[in-house]
């Protein structure tokens, strides 16, 4: 198969599979649903189905979607960023930062709501992006700024959080569900109001990303190579690490932590569609959301209670990692 | 390899001589960090909620609807007419519906919902942290009763789709017990029956403390729930109240916790007269008391030692519910028997 059929399949292939997925998704569910019961809702909608099929259903698999698009796409911007395959939201300290806000404001019984988003998620939003802040205005003291200091200082601070947040877990045991929520990410609390927080953030830093992908794929050649040939690689770097920051951080704060997105699904789309960032973005960004919305897909129906979507994808994405690696060589 | 390390005259040329694309996409990143509340509109949008809630309250709402706030504050218009499906989020709200003669509008319970004998064959919303709100919608409840116990979150997401929904608070003491049923009469219109249930219990309470004015010691009693580990109530949970209540001292009372989990030594430092076992059945009791009999160091203890273990019934003693004062009643006549006309 030739490079471009080869990417011509793997369009259609996920756009069909996310077209499916969507569709299960409004099937699947403890209260029993046909297709004939869908195509019945568009011309005399029944409250009862109409709440079930649109607001809960539909909001939760666009709102895994919209979630799945943003952590792969931190996770491929973080991947180019660093030159390290081995990035992902986690390791600028979004995610931890995040979650300990979640957990501090969950302890403290934070519950004020504002712009979509509940109290623990607005605290992990502003925390996820703060930690970002703090790590960058860390890395950048010790005369100039290097990449490989930014990384580190990333996970020691988001080590730093993660055990803060075992710390106040442990003094509230009493909200251990509310933990295990954040820890390990769920769509259970799906709505139109979150999806409408989120989307256009995440649509533009879509749109920003593939703009700015030219000067991504350039950096892939060193900085100083960047710079010489003509890209303000300061200014990229600092674009791309805001854009990253804040997908991840909107993502935890609508669905708590899920991991592996962010490291896997860049990779598959590399090893299926090759390097080019303007590319690997896009692509990224649509596998993603079909990956996270079929995770989600299991993870309310595996069991009659529903799993952490967390537990999915790593249970789905890690062996699948691990083919298509092997594949590869 | 070498990294970039521009200092910062280089990156001031690059803000003036850089694409000016790159500046524009800077702008957008600050307007993306700054400027989130500029989305407070759209996160307000319509979500379909009041089409649900057109169809379901047909013809305007009568005009003096008395507003109540549940628990948590949230405002509760009360309704017009008595709920006729009512979906109970906790066994002890399902026990008191039953014992209101509510039973047959329950719409659905809790996997947890197993008495009485009849709330067994209810639909299932789920369990208490994993209640299903697909379910719930399924069910159309006109009144859906939670409790601070369940998942808020997921009380909201339910309330969020339109239903009337009102959050009760975990009682603390027994005092609590009869303001809950009438708060819970009050909701379904079943307001006589509600107060004379309370007033029931707290003449029975009133019976108990009455029987045990002037009573001369306070025994020491441990409660311990069956099965591994020694899981006792601490000073937060309703039965600390219930052993006071008895007449008798919890050793753990000065936990500030629900449940905690009890150390060997503390049993036999606080050497207690009377070791209560919350058991599911008569083997799960004599299990424990087997177990307990034989953990080293544990024969010595007064309770022990004098065969005072007895089994309290956990099904009764674990919701806030009428039969804690079964159990209340039971636990005096064990803590007190001289009181309650000999031995037990």
């Amino acid at each position: 198969v030739s490079v471009k059929a080869g990417r011509r399949i793997f369009w259609a292939v996920t756009l069909a599979l996310g077209a499916a997925g969507l569709v299960l998704s409004l099937l699947a569910g403890p209260v029993r649903t046909t297709p004939g019961d869908l195509i019945r809702l568009v011309g005399h909608p029944d409250p009862i189905r109409w709440a079930i099929v649109v607001d809960l259903r539909l909001s939760r698999a666009v709102l895994a979607f919209l979630v799945g698009t943003a952590l792969a796409l931190s996770g491929a911007i973080l991947q180019g960023y660093f030159r390290n395959p081995m990035a992902d939201p986690f390791v600028v300290g979004v995610s931890s930062g995040a979650s300990l806000g979640a957990v501090l404001a969950t302890a403290l019984g934070f519950e004020a709501a504002a712009f979509g988003f509940s109290g623990p998620g607005l605290l992990a939003f502003v925390s996820g992006l703060g930690i970002v802040m703090l790590v960058y205005a860390l890395s950048l003291r010790r005369g100039g700024f290097k990449v490989e200091t930014l990384l580190l200082t990333g996970i020691a601070a988001g080590a730093l959080a993660s055990a803060l947040t075992s710390f106040f877990l442990f003094m509230r045991s009493d909200s251990y569900d509310q933990a295990v929520f954040w820890l390990l990410g769920s769509f259970q609390l799906a709505e139109w109001g979150q999806v409408a927080t989120v989307a256009p953030w995440i649509v533009l830093c879509l749109l920003a990303s593939v703009w700015l992908a030219p000067d991504m794929d350039l950096l892939a050649l060193g900085d100083d190579a960047a710079q010489a040939l003509g890209s303000p690689v300061r200014r990229v770097r600092k674009a791309f690490l805001a854009m990253s920051a804040l997908l991840a951080a909107l993502a935890v704060a609508v669905s708590g932590i899920i991991g592996f997105v962010g490291l896997v699904v860049p990779h598959w789309v590399r090893l299926l569609i090759g390097p080019g960032h303007r590319r690997l973005f896009l692509a990224s960004a649509l596998a993603g959301g079909t990956f996270l919305l079929y995770c989600d897909l299991l993870a309310r129906s595996l069991l009659p209670a529903e799993l952490p979507i967390g537990v999915i994808t790593a249970a789905v994405g890690a062996p699948f990692f691990l083919y298509l690696l092997h594949k590869k060589r | 390899v070498s990294r970039a390390r521009a200092g910062r005259g280089e990156r001031e040329r690059h803000r003036e001589g850089g694409p000016r694309r790159k500046s524009l996409s800077g702008v957008l990143i600050a307007a993306a960090l700054l400027g989130l509340p500029g989305l407070s509109i759209s996160g307000e949008i319509p979500r379909g909620r009041g089409r649900v809630l057109e169809t379901r309250l047909p013809g305007p709402a009568p005009a003096a609807a008395q507003v109540i706030a549940d628990d948590l504050g949230h405002p509760f218009p009360l309704p017009a007419a008595a709920p006729r499906r009512i979906v109970s989020m906790a066994p002890n709200i399902t026990e008191i519906l039953f014992a209101l003669g509510l039973g047959g509008r329950v719409a659905g319970v809790t996997r947890f919902c197993d008495w009485p004998e009849a709330a067994r064959t209810l639909p299932k919303i789920g369990g208490l942290v994993d209640p299903n709100v697909e379910i719930i919608r399924s069910l159309d409840p006109d009144l859906v009763i939670a409790f601070r116990g369940n998942p808020l979150r997921l009380v909201e997401r339910v309330r969020k789709l339109g239903l009337p929904v009102f959050v009760l608070d975990i009682g603390r003491t027994l005092d609590d017990l009869a303001p809950l049923i009438e708060r819970i009469g009050r909701i379904t219109r079943s307001g006589e029956r509600a107060a004379a249930l309370a007033a029931g219990l707290r003449r029975r309470l009133g019976a108990v403390a009455a029987a045990l004015r002037g009573a001369p010691a306070r025994p020491k009693a441990l409660v311990l729930l069956y099965g591994q580990g020694l899981w006792t109530c601490g000073g937060e949970s309703y039965v600390n109240d219930l052993v006071e209540r008895a007449g008798g001292v919890n050793v753990a009372a000065a936990m500030p916790k629900k449940w905690v989990l009890y150390k060997r030594e503390a049993i036999i430092r606080d050497d207690p007269d009377v070791i209560f076992i919350l058991a599911r059945s008569a083997a799960d009791f004599e299990t424990g008391r087997e177990r307990l009999a034989k953990t080293p160091g544990l024969a010595g203890v007064r309770a022990v030692k004098a065969g005072r273990i007895f089994a309290l019934d956990e099904n009764a003693a674990s919701r806030f519910g009428p039969r804690l004062v079964d159990v209340l009643d039971r636990m005096a006549a064990l803590v007190h028997p001289e009181r309650f006309g000999g031995g037990p």
